[in-house]
């Protein structure tokens, strides 16, 4: 018995040493030349891979990358406060970096960062930058209807009724879902919600499967961003029947949201990872962005994706990205009208 | 013999004592995390509307799952062991099949053959469909194990059939029942994958929504609480259900082999319920992965899936293993007799097992995140699947140390040895098969593990949990569909390797130990 617990209580011991001295290898000394950078994304690994592998060529730094959930990420980085090790978090939303900067975990990026990023992008606080743009939009099926909706409140009309489709349960709709709340108050964002219910608003898990959804013809439109168009025509390896349309100018309905990148407070890289950002919102690896992942660059003059009209002229309303951070009132209003 | 004490087993409770504190770190997390938000709060939070619902819509599935598995799982393992049926090992195969599948894989491949599924009952329906294994191996490995002396002298005595299987049969597996009703109900409560997929609120979803949405960790701790509680009240009536322990008679009844019934339809209708089984919970997923598969527009990368499958098999070993150094301690302490101590040990070992993987993650990451280069190392990893899954190692190998026979024991303790001694050289030598199985089920579930994993593994190493994820996410199933399959194949060779009978290694095991009680 005696030497069973023995034996056990030196095995645990090795595994202790043994992944201190293993652990101990992989961490990053600290010396005056810096080799490598430690960054989390939100970012799907099959978009944002191929970018930062040209970074690391370019800049002779090797990146570790850890892969997540956006609001995931963010929940983990609040855990690990101030001991956390990455240097960088690039999110796929303005929410997720919100919340981050109002833990007080990033630190405010010089003036000299991110020149081009229009400042509308920007935090007001510059402790974090814009990096893509996605407008909210309403994908439908060309021919299907003699005339397109002006604003989101068309949805609550019989030309509509059972015809369209949300995703109540993604960030992307909560966080259109809050900017209405912002812009118009709680009581009037709860009516619509309750309206489009009634009227026959098909509930969708992510916004992939509504843009499916038209394609197969079962729903004519469809509330989500406005890359999902292609993302869905490259995972199905075909061309889609589904088109791209704004509400009129101002409509909150065609809302711009940004993924964006900050660096962590306790960062020791501050250069490399100015470097970084500052890659990331080049004109080059912009332009690269609009044609890979077909998202808006938020630069002014560069091309728009595909077809679209560009950023400026979509009339995207006025609204503060920092206040999109907590969608917990949004979640309690879509859970009182019962769609989620 | 309970006058016999020796230091030994001060030690052990220390240990046990240790051991219980290293896993309940998640259960310190919760706690430190919703002490941080008033009592007024935590109360508003806890009896408003929405968490009252979340709450009824947890309990409802459980009990639906539950019930199902029971009455449903015990017939069928009864099927496979008493009736006449065509090539039952392969059929009690294919019913244990399922454990390799995740749960979200199991759930897209139904969703992708039915776009519409949703909701309580399509959630019932999936998680009785991916728990059912926990039932059918529990069970069965009683029912080999079923004292047939018994079962002769009942039919001497006249008694039917179907009396012999309630009346003596029953009783003898009633705990293994039991055991297999936790292990799925625990599931239940702690599954994200399936219910998630499926719009189905449970605790676990509000707990990852809450910490996801607003950002706030002190909410979700309470619902975290919450569904502890939960899992408390229902490992406490378990134990209750349970009953009286069954005493095992000892070796002499093992050697018969039970006759099978042959009776037509009862083996037409057994044949068909097991055919119906297989065939939805692993032809149909396997189905749908293997054509998801071939339509996959881009080429594999090969060497992407090998380091995946590299990585994923060496860290579920690793926390394979510290899961079966961490149960050592509470196998030896439930060898030495029921006591306050062990139970409670047991049952605290279980309850943890009800928290998701999202609490266990994000306690490790709070705790972890001041370790230093132990942070975000494989073995913090392996560490959270010990603390997850330990319950499944401690379930079986507690249910196998009781069928230890208690007359060997004592005829050990009448010659003198301690009770240390008789546990090492008596009780653990047959213990030792089951404790294997432990380690198994500890291995196969970690491997497909995502939520901890996504937080805990080293930053830049993918497991094919990951992988599929990565790819699901972007909506790319045919490209995640060679790492699901590939996770699935490899998840099929322990748990293969479960379903070998064991009978014939454990009564040489007996017959080895008969032995060396002789020479004691």
């Amino acid at each position: 018995m005696k030497k069973i617990l023995v034996a056990v209580g030196a095995i645990a011991g090795a595994l202790v040493i043994g992944g201190a001295v293993l652990g101990g290898m992989g961490a990053n000394n600290a010396t005056d030349e810096v080799k490598e950078l430690t960054i989390y994304s939100g970012r799907s690994e099959e978009f944002i891979a191929p970018f930062f592998a040209n970074w690391e060529k370019e800049s002779g730094i090797k990146l570790n990358i850890r892969y997540g959930d956006s609001a995931e990420l963010a929940a983990q980085i609040l855990e690990e406060g101030k001991n956390s090790p990455a240097d960088l978090f690039l999110s796929q939303d303005a929410g997720s970096l919100g919340a981050v900067s109002a833990a007080g975990l990033f630190k405010a990026l010089p003036n000299s960062v991110a020149m081009q990023i229009e400042n509308k992008y920007i935090a007001g606080d510059r402790t974090w930058v814009g990096v893509t743009g996605r407008a909210r939009v309403f994908a439908y099926r060309p021919g299907a209807f003699s005339k397109l909706p002006q604003s989101v409140v068309d949805l609550t009309k019989p030309a509509y009724k059972d015809k369209f489709g949300i995703a109540p349960s993604n960030a992307s709709f909560q966080a259109f879902v809050t900017a209405l709340i912002n812009q118009k108050g709680e009581k009037f964002a709860q009516q619509w919600l309750k309206e489009i219910k009634a009227n026959g608003a098909k509930i969708f898990l992510k916004n992939s499967a509504i843009v499916e959804a038209i394609d197969k013809g079962e729903i004519d439109l469809g509330l989500v961003n406005h890359y999902y168009v292609w993302e869905v025509s490259e995972a199905l390896g075909r061309k889609i029947d589904v088109e791209i349309g704004f509400f009129a100018p101002g409509d909150i309905g065609n809302l711009v949201n940004v993924s964006g990148v900050g660096i962590f407070a306790t960062s020791q890289k501050n250069d490399a990872a100015i470097k970084l950002i500052n890659y990331l919102t080049s004109e080059k690896t912009q332009i690269a962005f609009v044609e890979d992942t077909h998202e808006y660059s938020l630069i002014s003059g560069v091309k728009s994706p595909e077809a679209l009209p560009d950023l400026e002229s979509i009339g995207a309303p006025q609204v503060d990205l920092g206040a999109l951070e907590n969608v917990q009132r949004t979640q309690d209003l879509l859970i009182r009208v019962g769609l989620l | 013999m309970k006058t016999q004490k020796d230091f030994g087993s001060y030690g052990l409770r220390a240990l046990v004592v240790g051991v219980l504190i290293l896993i309940s770190q998640p259960l310190i997390y919760l706690v430190l995390r919703a002490s941080e938000k008033s009592g007024t709060d935590v109360i508003a939070l806890l009896t408003r509307q929405k968490t009252l619902e979340v709450l009824g819509l947890t309990l409802a599935l459980l009990c639906i799952v539950v019930a199902i598995n029971v009455f449903l799982g015990t017939a069928i393992a009864a099927g496979l062991h008493y009736v006449r049926i065509p090539y039952p090992r392969l059929m009690f195969v294919s019913t244990i099949l399922p454990l390799a599948i995740p749960s979200y894989v199991f759930t897209y491949t139904w969703i992708a053959l039915i776009p519409s599924l949703q909701g309580l009952w399509a959630a019932a329906f999936i998680l009785v469909l991916s728990t059912m294994p926990y039932m059918l191996l529990a069970v069965s490995i009683s029912f080999a194990r079923i004292d047939s002396g018994l079962i002769e002298v009942a039919r001497s005595l006249g008694l039917s059939k179907f009396a012999v299987f309630t009346r003596v049969i029953l009783p003898q597996v009633r705990r293994s029942i039991s055991a297999g009703a936790l292990l799925s109900g625990l599931y239940v409560l702690s599954d994200f994958g399936a219910v998630s997929l499926l719009n189905v609120e449970t605790l676990t979803v509000s707990i990852q929504n809450l910490f996801k949405s607003s950002y706030d960790r002190s909410a979700a701790s309470v619902i975290g609480l919450l569904l502890f509680l939960a899992a408390a009240i229902f490992v406490s009536l378990e134990s209750v259900l349970k009953g009286r322990d069954y005493e095992s008679r000892g070796a002499e009844g093992f050697q018969q082999r039970i006759r099978r019934v042959s009776n037509p339809p009862l083996s037409i209708l057994t044949t068909a319920v097991l055919a119906l089984y297989s065939l939805l919970a692993v032809a149909l997923p396997f189905y749908v992965l293997i054509s998801r598969y071939l339509q996959n527009p881009s080429a594999v990368a090969f060497s992407d899936l090998v380091t995946a499958a590299l990585s994923t098999i060496s860290v579920a070993a690793m926390g394979a293993f510290i899961a079966f150094l961490l149960s050592l301690p509470l196998a030896f302490l439930a060898t030495q007799g029921a006591s306050a101590f062990a139970s409670v040990a047991e049952k605290v070992t279980l309850m943890a097992h009800a928290l998701p993987g999202v609490v266990v993650g994000l306690a490790l990451v709070s705790f972890g995140s001041r370790l230093g280069p132990l942070y975000q190392s494989v073995f913090l990893l392996a560490f959270a699947y010990a603390v997850l899954f330990l319950a499944k190692s401690v379930a079986s190998s507690s249910a196998a140390l009781n069928l230890v026979s208690p007359q060997l024991k004592e005829v050990a303790a009448t010659l003198g040895k301690s009770k240390s001694s008789v546990t090492l050289h008596v009780v653990f030598p047959i213990a030792l098969p089951n404790l294997a199985l432990g380690v198994l089920l500890v291995f196969l579930t970690a491997m497909k593990e995502l939520p901890a994993t996504l937080m805990l593994r080293p930053t830049g190493m993918d497991t094919l949990a990951t992988e599929i994820w990565s790819f699901a996410a972007i909506s790319r199933f045919n490209e995640a569909a060679p790492y699901a399959l590939l996770l699935v194949l490899i998840a099929a060779i322990p748990t293969f390797i479960l379903t070998i009978p064991r009978t014939a290694q454990k009564e040489s095991a007996q017959k080895e130990t008969e032995k060396k009680v002789s020479y004691l």
